[in-house]
């Protein structure tokens, strides 16, 4: 038997390694997907104040800050029975929309779009953003850095700071906004809109006017036959700050809607020896091993997964592109791993979308940011949707607001099962007997959890390195027959 | 518009053990590196991040942690760009290295510093949440500071070769 190792994943956020293991003629056996998990957060958050919390969490991890601020805070009003004054949750969401943003552009153009601009196969010194603004032109490369700065400047301002945030109080946020900062917020995100109108054009111009590339996302090894899960609003709409959890099945049947504090109904997590990551799954399905169908209680909680939960996007742009999306993949729900490039991209509209109507919102410039405390905290949970999937944080405390037990399960966590398995499948499509494994393929591997926006920051440290990709071939013995590094 | 002078830059998470060195000994650093026209930051990550604040500065001074194989812990490298990628942040981005985004920003026109220099400690734990150094790097801590604090002084003054 050959073990392949990519080691570690290239372009992604921590420390991740893919072992494939080939039969003598070549064919893939299995895969294993390792994550060195960082331990102890839950930990660490106990015995603190729980009003803390929500500035302690956006420690976990550089990447998503806002969205652990996000949870946080609502599992932090939770614990004290409080909802929030509509101006804070306008407040709150119109950050939050921004966040999005923000993330969104960064996965698009750094992340997926060299492998569909440069190619999947292109050299790996030029399959990144450098090789996409050589291809699209350096003014576009200019916009990029420019919208997505923007993005991180109403974080600033409305959350303290773009990274350590400080915006959320229970039952409120500490800053309001004046009326020259609405306006100048309300100008940037219709910048936003235009600027997530222009990237889906270049997703259609460059990867559905492509044949080949449609048939990849189509008809490639990367499809996964799985439950979605993503947060609704009351008109079953898109939400990514509130509302109830939806999960549909393969033909997009609801499985389950159910309101954050009852999560632990729904989902339960598995150990798997090999990995620090856990495993969610549905609870009343059971785990049945990493397979997929409806008897199997793997789901994703992604982009797409966002999508084929909901009957629609709230906001009319971002509509039109989920029907034309949902349309021209053959209807809903799609399966398609790849796809979550596309919905990315209509949840990047939303988001634009989304901030304007905030902008425009009479209320947003209250004052009242405050609702009062009335009640002893006890128990909360908080759930909003991450870039990268659903994120639950779930606070004890005493009488005195101490923590004292926490649990987090974050977005990419969601989704261990799903990023296992589609590995398993692209590898098993593209390694065979008879076939090279040069880096192409090896990339066109990671394409298949690339898709997934995975972040292991929240779970794992950083790259150590130059983010290179080793392969090992081992025989049977464990013997290394042959090294390649990608440097 | 005229260059401002000097950016120290600590990188890392300050609640990872060791991994919040670079922060700890910027935040150290400020008020007392010679001159008036330093700025000081943290943050957590390298890549596009570290753009947003690069630009600008005629000289960048990263301070970062770093963990070698078989490397004594508290010893303080000094390294140039091209050995970024040996440092725990200065590659560790969600979207892109710090090299490409060095190279993006100068592709894209944007007034990149002439000099960066970076230095890095040698750790030994960052993946256990707490906000403690170990005990190793904790004993030495203030050696490490003066050793740092000696470096960035001789970059300030012009008088490191290597960046």
């Amino acid at each position: 038997m050959k073990r392949y190792t990519i080691d570690p994943i290239t372009r992604l956020e921590g420390h991740g390694k893919v072992e494939i293991f080939c039969t003598d003629d070549g064919d893939v056996e299995d895969v294993y997907f390792q994550v060195p998990e960082l331990r102890g957060f839950e930990k660490f958050l106990e015995g603190r104040a729980v009003e803390e919390a929500s500035q302690i969490v956006t420690k976990i991890c550089g990447v998503c800050p806002g969205c652990h601020h996000m949870a946080s805070g609502k599992a932090i009003d939770a614990v004290f029975g409080v909802k929030p004054t509509p101006t804070a949750i306008k407040l709150r969401e119109l950050f939050y929309m921004a966040h999005f943003v923000h993330s969104h552009i960064a996965h698009f153009y750094a992340l997926a779009a060299p492998d569909f601009v440069v190619g999947p196969t292109a050299p790996a010194a030029e399959r990144n953003v450098l090789g996409v603004i050589a291809k699209v032109g350096v003014e576009i490369g200019t916009e990029v850095l420019k919208q997505r700065r923007i993005a991180q400047e109403i974080q600033a301002l409305l959350g303290g700071h773009q990274t350590h945030v400080v915006m959320n109080t229970p039952g409120g946020v500490r800053k309001g906004l004046t009326e020259e900062e609405r306006k100048d917020i309300e100008e940037k995100a219709k910048g936003f809109v235009e600027f997530a109108k222009f990237s889906l054009k270049i997703f259609n111009d460059v990867v559905l006017e492509n044949k080949t590339y449609v048939d990849i996302i189509l008809n490639g090894p990367y499809s996964l036959n799985l439950y979605s899960m993503g947060l609704v609003d009351e008109n079953n709409k898109v939400n990514f700050y509130d509302g109830k959890v939806r999960v549909v099945d393969q033909e997009g049947n609801e499985h389950c809607k159910y309101a954050p504090e009852d999560y632990l109904d729904w989902v339960e997590e598995r150990v798997e020896p090999y990995s620090y990551l856990k495993y969610p799954y549905l609870k009343q399905i059971g785990w049945k091993g990493f397979v997929e169908g409806k008897d199997s209680g793997v789901y994703h909680a992604t982009p797409l997964a966002r999508l084929n939960v909901a009957d629609g996007m709230a906001t009319p742009l971002a509509q039109e592109q989920y029907e034309h999306m949902f349309s021209t993949l053959g209807g809903k729900p799609v399966h398609a791993t790849l796809a979550m490039h596309w919905a990315r991209l209509v949840e990047l509209l939303y988001s634009a979308e989304r901030a304007v109507e905030l902008a425009q919102d009479k209320e947003i410039t209250s004052q009242d940011l405050q609702a009062e405390l009335p009640n002893v905290p006890k128990e909360g949970v908080g759930i909003v949707e991450a870039q990268r999937g659903t994120l639950t944080h779930h606070y004890w405390t005493d009488e005195k607001g101490i923590i004292t037990k926490a649990n987090i399960i974050v977005g990419t966590t969601n989704n261990n099962a799903a990023i296992s398995m589609s590995l398993k499948k692209a590898a098993q499509g593209l390694i065979k007997k008879g076939v090279t494994v040069d880096e192409g393929i090896l990339n066109m591997v990671e394409m298949a959890f690339r898709a997934y926006d995975p972040c292991f920051s929240c779970a794992t440290h950083s790259l150590p390195g130059n983010m290179p990709l080793e392969v090992i071939f081992r025989d049977m013995n464990g013997n290394i027959t042959r090294q390649v590094k990608r440097k | 518009m005229e260059k401002k002078k000097i950016l120290v830059h600590g990188i890392g998470n300050e609640i990872l053990t060791d991994d919040g060195i670079g922060p700890k000994l910027v935040k150290k650093l400020k008020g007392n590196l010679p001159g008036n026209e330093i700025d000081f930051e943290t943050a957590f990550l390298g890549g596009l991040e570290v753009l947003d604040f690069i630009q600008g500065y005629q000289t960048v001074v990263f301070v970062d942690a770093i963990r070698t194989k078989d490397g004594i812990p508290g010893t303080v490298y000094q390294l140039s760009p091209k050995d970024f990628n040996k440092t725990l942040h200065l590659s560790s981005v969600h979207d892109v290295s710090f090299l490409t985004a060095v190279q993006l920003g100068k592709k894209l026109g944007l007034d990149m510093p002439q000099n960066i220099f970076i230095i890095a400690v040698e750790i030994v734990e960052d993946r256990i949440f707490n906000d403690n150094f170990t005990p190793q790097i904790a004993k030495k801590y203030e050696e490490i500071y003066t050793e740092v604090k000696a470096i960035a002084e001789k970059i300030i003054a012009g008088e490191a070769s290597w960046r």
